[in-house]
C-alpha cells in the first residue's frame, strides 16, 4: 500500500539553489557595509601580555573584549566560552579582536601589522595531558561533564562470567564540511540589533545576543539567511560570529559582515569529538553477553560548549541495538587546548556505535563465533529495555530489516567466500546495526516546549511560522508537504519564509533530527485545527506547543528511563576491496534498510540516507584530521579529504513502513540516523578483508600498512 | 594589483620576459591558488604577470614520425583527447584534479610548478622527455630530469620561457601507472608510479621506472634500471631484494599532513616489485 505522503515531490528550494539565484549570507551587500576579519591566537595556551595596534586610518575600527556591552560569554550550558579572549587564550584560533573597515585588503593589512606578545603556558594537548595537567583548563579536574549509570546487577554478572572480553576503540575528528562557510551580518539601527546569517538555531543566536548585549528581547532580531549546509556545525558556533558582528555593528553604526574563509573555517570551528572507549563484557557458557561495561571519553577542546549533551547521547547509545541485561556505563568529556568540539550529525552516537559494534565483532571473534549470528542473537525486541532502563514500546522491525540487507547484499555467501581469499586484492564485508533516539535527549523537549504556528493568509493560502530552518536537509519541502496535505491545499500555496525571530515562535533549534517528528507533528496538529476552523476568519493563526507523551518517564539526575520518545532504526552492509600493494580501499557496494516510521518524502529520505552513509564512510576511511601543537594540520579541502561523487559507491537503500503514533503521518526521525552504522560496517569489512580487527577510525592506509607489514 | 602583460606573439612574450622577468601565467590553476588572498580580493602576486596561455606558438600539439611535441600551454584536456598520446600520459592527465582543472591546467605549468607531487612528471620522466627553453638570446634543450633542482625550483632563468615538451613515442611490452591519492578525484598524490618494460624472448631488454611525491623532485635512476636490463627474466626475483634496498635509499619521502614517510616508502617499493615481477600496477 502506497502512503501518499511518501510519494516524492520536487524539492521546493532546489531550483534557486541549483541555478545560483539563492541569496546566501555572502551575497547580501547592504549600503555602507563594512568587512570584519578576526585576529586569532596562534598559541594553544598563553597569557596575552601586550597587543600593539597600529594607528588606524579613518573609517577603520578595532573591536575587542572592551566592546562587550553585556557579558563576554556565549550563552550555552556552562557559559565559559568568551566571544573575545580575555587575559588568556586557550586554543589556536581563539578570537582576540576584529579589524573592521570598508576595504577588505586594507583590513587584512591592518590585521597583519598587529603584534601580540604572549607568555606561553603549559598546554593540554591530549586526553592523557588532560588527566595529569597541573593547572586544569576547566574546574578542578579538567572534566566538562561526567556521568555514570547502571542497569541490573553488572557486578554479579561479571563475577559469574565464563569469559570476560575487553577492548579499546578510538575515533578521530570529523569535519562537517558544509559547502557554505560560516558567515554573519550585523546591523544596528535605532537601538535595535539585527543579525542575519547562516545558522540552524535562530533562538540560540537570539538568546546569546541578549546575554551579550544586555538588551531587552525586543531590541534583538535574528534572521536566518539561506544556509548552504550545516550538519550540526551551525548549531552553536554561529552565536560566536553573531556576537562579533553585533559588537562591530553597535560600535561602528554600520552593517558589518564576517564570513570565514574556508581555511579559517576548517581551522577554528567545532568538529565531532574524538573519542576513546573502553569496553568490557561478561559472557556466559552459551555465548550470551550477560553484562557490558562501557567507558567513553571525549575530547571537548577548550570550552564546554554542548559537550555534556553530546556525551549523554554517546552514553545512551553505548550498548547499541542489543539486549544486555546488566549494564554499567560511564563517560566524561575532558578539556584540552584544542578547538572546542561540538555538534555534528549523530551528536555522540556515531562514536558509541563504532565502539559497541566493533566490540561485538571482537567478542564474536574471540569466542570463535560468527559475528553476524552473534549480533543476531543479542538484538533487542519490543518490550526490552535500553541502557537507561527505558522501555522499547513500539514495534521493532530490526530482524526483518537485517534479513532484507543480508539478502540484498548476498551477505552470507560473501562472508564465507571472502574469508578464504588470498592474493593482492582482498574483499571483505561488514555490518552495522543501529538506532537513533529521535528529538532532544532526556528532558530537552519538555524544557524547550517548542511552539509552531500555521496561519491562514487567504482562502487558498497559509503560512508556516517556525524557527526551524532549511539547511539542505529538505525542511522547506517536508514541512510544507505536511501542512499542505493536512489543509488539502497545493504545496505551492504554503509559504515558509526563512525564520525571523520577530515573526516566528520559538519551535526550538534545527537539531537532533527533531524537525519532522516534533515540529512537523506540531504543525500537523495546528493545521488540523486550522482546517476545522478555516471559515472562522479571513486571517487566522493556530499555534501548538509540545507536550511530552504522558507514558514517557525520565529522571535527569539518575539518567534513568526513556531517554527519547521514539527510535528510528537502520541496518547497513558494506563491501570493500583492499589493494594490498597500497592498502587503498575501494567500496564495492552498500546495502541499507531503514525504519524512519513513514517517509514524508521518499526522495528526501533517500538523500538523507545516501548522504549520511557517505559521510559515515568518509569518517571511517579517508577523512583524517589531526593536530600538531594544538592546531589542525589539515586546513584546506586539498588536505582534509571528503568523498567526491566519483568516490560515492552505489547505495542500494530500502525503507520499511512502521508508523509512529506521535509523528506527523507516522514519521519518526531520519537526519542523523544513517551516519551511525556506516563506520562500523566499513571497519568490520576492512577487518574481514585483511584478517585483522580494526578498532580505530579513520582506518587509513598508513595505519593498515603498519599493522599488516609487521 | 600588479601590472599584467598580454603579448600577441611568442617573440613579444620573450621580449617582455627579458625586460620585466614577469611571472608566466598559462592556465593559472596553481598560481591562482598560491597567491589567493581570500574571498572578495584579487590574488596578491609578488611580481608582474604575463599571460601566455593563449599564444598560438605554445598551444600546438603534434606527432610526427614517432616524435611527440607538446606546446607548453597545451591543456591536459587536449592531451587526454589526442589520439597519439601515450596511454601512460593520458592516464596521468586524466587523474589530475577534476574536469575544470583539466580544461585549464597545462603541461608546461605542471612542469614549471615543479611540485614533488606533479602528476605528469613520472610518465614524462620515463618517456625520456626533453624541454625547450627559449629566451631573446637563444634556445636550449634540457632533459626533464635535469630541469628540477628542488621542490618548486628549476633551472629556468628569469628571462626564459619553457616553450615545448618533446619525447619519442616508446615501444614497450608492458607499462604501469599508479596514482596513490586519497580519493578518486581532486586528490594530490601520496605516491605516483610510472614504468615501462620491454621483454625480448626470455630477457629484460629495457625497463624504466619513475616515482613522484617521494623525494624533492621526480625520481628516476638509469643506474638502477641497468641492473635489471639484459638479465634473464627468471633472475629478476633474485635481484629484487638488493634493487629494492637501493631504491629505498634513493627515495626520501616525507611525513606531512597527507601521509607519512613509512607509507610512501613501503608503497613505492611494493609498486616497483609488483611491476617488475608481475607487470601490474
Amino acid at each position: 500500500m502506497k502512503n501518499t505522503i511518501s510519494t516524492p515531490v520536487d524539492r521546493l528550494d532546489g531550483p534557486d539553489k541549483a541555478s545560483g539565484r539563492a541569496i546566501y549570507t555572502d551575497d547580501i551587500r547592504p549600503d555602507g557595509l563594512l568587512f570584519a576579519r578576526t585576529l586569532r591566537s596562534d598559541r594553544p595556551r598563553a597569557r596575552i601580555l601586550d597587543i600593539k595596534l597600529p594607528e588606524l586610518p579613518d573609517g577603520y575600527f578595532i573591536v575587542n573584549k572592551n566592546d562587550v556591552p553585556g557579558r563576554n560569554r556565549i550563552k550555552m550550558l556552562e557559559d565559559d566560552w568568551p566571544f573575545f579572549a580575555e587575559e588568556v587564550v586557550n586554543y589556536v584560533g581563539e578570537p582576540i579582536l576584529l579589524v573592521v573597515g570598508p576595504d577588505r585588503e586594507q583590513v587584512n593589512q591592518i590585521l597583519k601589522s598587529i603584534e601580540i606578545s604572549y607568555e606561553d603556558l603549559p598546554p593540554v594537548l591530549s586526553l592523557e595531558d588532560a588527566i595529569t595537567a597541573e593547572s586544569p583548563i576547566f574546574g578542578d579536574d579538567n572534566s566538562f561533564a561526567a556521568y555514570e549509570f547502571q542497569k541490573g546487577d553488572p557486578d554479579s554478572a561479571f563475577d559469574a562470567a565464563k569469559t570476560i572480553i575487553e577492548g579499546e576503540f578510538k575515533t578521530g575528528y570529523h569535519e562537517q564540511a558544509y559547502m557554505e562557510p560560516q558567515g554573519m551580518i550585523g546591523s544596528y539601527t535605532d537601538g535595535k540589533l539585527t543579525v542575519t546569517g547562516s545558522m540552524q538555531c535562530p533562538f540560540y543566536v537570539k538568546n546569546a545576543m541578549v546575554q551579550l548585549t544586555g538588551f531587552p528581547e525586543n531590541r534583538v532580531q535574528v534572521i536566518q539567511a539561506t544556509t548552504g549546509g550545516a550538519f550540526g556545525g551551525k548549531e552553536e558556533y554561529p552565536s560566536l560570529l553573531a556576537g562579533h558582528v553585533a559588537m562591530a555593528a553597535i560600535k561602528t553604526g554600520k552593517p558589518v559582515k564576517l564570513v570565514l574563509e574556508r581555511g579559517e573555517d576548517l581551522a577554528v570551528t567545532t568538529k565531532r569529538h574524538p573519542s576513546v572507549s573502553r569496553y568490557r563484557s561478561a559472557v556466559d557458557e552459551n555465548g550470551r553477553v550477560t553484562a557490558m561495561e562501557a567507558d567513553i571519553t571525549l575530547d571537548g577542546g577548550a570550552y564546554a560548549g554542548l559537550s555534556a549533551v553530546v556525551l549523554q547521547r554517546a552514553l545512551f547509545a553505548a550498548i547499541g541495538v542489543y539486549n544486555i541485561p546488566n549494564v554499567i556505563v560511564r563517560g566524561r568529556v575532558l578539556a584540552t587546548n584544542h578547538v572546542p568540539s561540538g555538534a555534528f550529525r549523530g551528536f555522540g552516537a556515531p562514536q558509541a556505535f563504532f565502539a559497541v559494534e566493533m566490540h561485538m565483532e571482537q567478542i564474536a571473534a574471540e569466542l570463535g563465533m560468527n559475528p553476524l549470528t552473534f549480533k543476531e542473537i543479542h538484538l533487542v525486541q519490543k518490550g526490552d529495555t535500553t541502557a537507561t532502563g527505558g522501555v522499547l514500546r513500539d514495534e521493532i522491525k530490526i530482524r526483518e530489516m537485517l534479513n532484507r540487507v543480508l539478502k540484498l547484499s548476498d551477505y552470507r555467501k560473501k562472508e564465507g567466500m571472502f574469508a578464504s581469499r588470498k592474493g593482492r586484492f582482498r574483499n571483505g564485508i561488514g555490518l552495522g546495526i543501529y538506532l537513533h533516539g529521535c528529538g532532544f535527549t532526556g528532558k530537552g523537549e519538555e524544557i524547550i516546549q517548542g511552539t509552531a504556528t500555521v496561519r491562514k493568509l487567504a482562502e487558498d493560502r497559509a503560512e508556516i511560522l517556525v524557527s526551524n530552518v532549511e539547511m539542505g536537509q529538505g525542511a522547506q519541502t517536508t514541512l510544507r508537504k505536511i501542512v499542505a496535505t493536512t489543509l488539502e491545499l497545493p504545496i505551492e500555496n504554503i509559504d515558509y519564509p526563512n525564520p525571523d525571530t520577530d515573526r516566528v515562535p520559538d519551535s526550538g533549534p534545527t537539531v537532533a533530527s527533531r524537525t519532522v517528528i516534533i515540529v512537523g507533528h506540531l504543525l500537523e496538529s495546528a493545521a488540523k485545527e486550522l482546517k476545522a476552523r478555516w471559515d472562522e476568519n479571513e486571517v487566522l493563526s493556530v499555534s501548538k506547543s509540545y507536550r511530552h507523551p504522558s507514558y514517557i518517564q525520565w529522571d535527569q539526575d539518575k539518567l534513568q528511563g526513556d531517554a527519547y520518545p521514539a527510535y528510528s532504526w537502520g541496518v547497513v552492509a558494506v563491501e570493500v576491496e583492499v589493494d594490498t600493494l597500497t592498502y587503498e580501499t575501494a567500496i564495492k557496494g552498500v546495502w541499507a534498510v531503514h525504519d524512519v516510521g513513514v517517509a514524508i518524502d521518499e526522495d528526501i529520505i533517500r538523500g538523507q540516507i545516501e548522504g549520511g552513509i557517505l559521510q559515515g564512510l568518509g569518517y571511517a576511511s579517508i577523512e583524517v584530521m589531526d593536530t600538531e601543537n594544538g592546531a589542525y594540520r589539515q586546513r584546506s579541502f586539498t588536505d582534509y579529504i571528503i568523498p567526491t561523487a566519483v568516490d560515492a559507491p552505489k547505495i542500494e537503500s530500502e525503507l520499511v513502513d512502521n508508523p509512529y503514533e506521535y509523528g506527523p503521518f507516522g514519521a519518526k526521525c531520519a537526519g542523523e540516523l544513517p551516519i551511525a552504522g556506516a563506520a562500523p560496517a566499513y571497519a568490520a569489512a576492512v577487518g574481514h578483508a585483511l584478517g585483522i580487527p580494526v578498532h580505530e577510525i579513520p582506518a587509513k592506509p598508513e595505519t593498515l600498512i603498519k599493522r599488516v607489514e609487521k | 594589483m600588479v601590472k599584467t602583460y598580454h603579448p600577441e606573439t611568442l617573440t613579444e612574450a620573450l621580449k617582455i620576459r627579458n625586460e620585466t622577468h614577469a611571472l608566466p601565467y598559462a592556465g593559472g590553476t596553481d598560481l591562482m591558488v598560491r597567491y589567493r588572498q581570500g574571498p572578495g580580493l584579487v590574488p596578491a602576486f609578488d611580481r608582474e604577470v604575463m599571460f601566455i596561455g593563449h599564444l598560438p606558438e605554445l598551444t600546438k600539439l603534434q606527432e610526427k614520425n614517432g616524435e611527440f611535441a607538446i606546446g607548453a600551454c597545451v591543456p591536459y584536456r587536449e592531451i587526454i583527447h589526442h589520439r597519439h598520446t601515450p596511454e601512460i600520459l593520458r592516464k596521468a592527465c586524466s587523474l589530475i584534479g577534476a574536469p575544470a582543472v583539466q580544461n585549464l591546467g597545462t603541461m608546461g605549468g605542471n612542469i614549471c610548478n615543479a611540485s614533488p607531487a606533479g602528476d605528469t612528471l613520472p610518465p614524462l620522466a620515463i618517456l625520456d622527455t626533453h624541454l625547450t627553453l627559449q629566451s631573446v638570446s637563444g634556445e636550449r634543450q634540457v632533459s626533464l630530469l635535469s630541469f628540477f633542482t628542488g621542490p618548486g625550483k628549476t633551472i629556468l632563468r628569469d628571462d626564459e620561457l619553457l616553450i615545448g615538451i618533446h619525447f619519442r613515442l616508446p615501444h614497450f611490452t608492458a607499462e604501469g601507472y599508479r596514482k596513490v591519492g586519497t580519493r578518486k578525484a581532486n586528490a594530490l598524490s601520496k605516491v605516483a608510479f610510472a614504468a615501462f618494460m620491454l621483454k625480448e624472448k626470455d630477457m629484460l631488454a629495457d625497463i624504466r621506472i619513475a616515482l613522484g611525491a617521494v623525494a624533492p623532485t621526480v625520481v628516476r635512476s638509469r643506474e638502477l634500471e641497468n641492473r635489471l636490463i639484459g638479465q634473464p627474466l627468471t633472475d629478476l626475483a633474485n635481484l629484487m631484494p638488493d634493487l629494492l634496498e637501493s631504491y629505498g635509499t634513493l627515495i626520501q619521502p616525507i611525513t606531512d599532513q597527507r601521509s607519512d614517510a613509512n607509507y610512501r616508502k613501503t608503497v613505492s617499493l611494493n609498486l616497483i616489485e609488483n611491476f617488475v615481477l608481475k607487470e601490474e600496477s
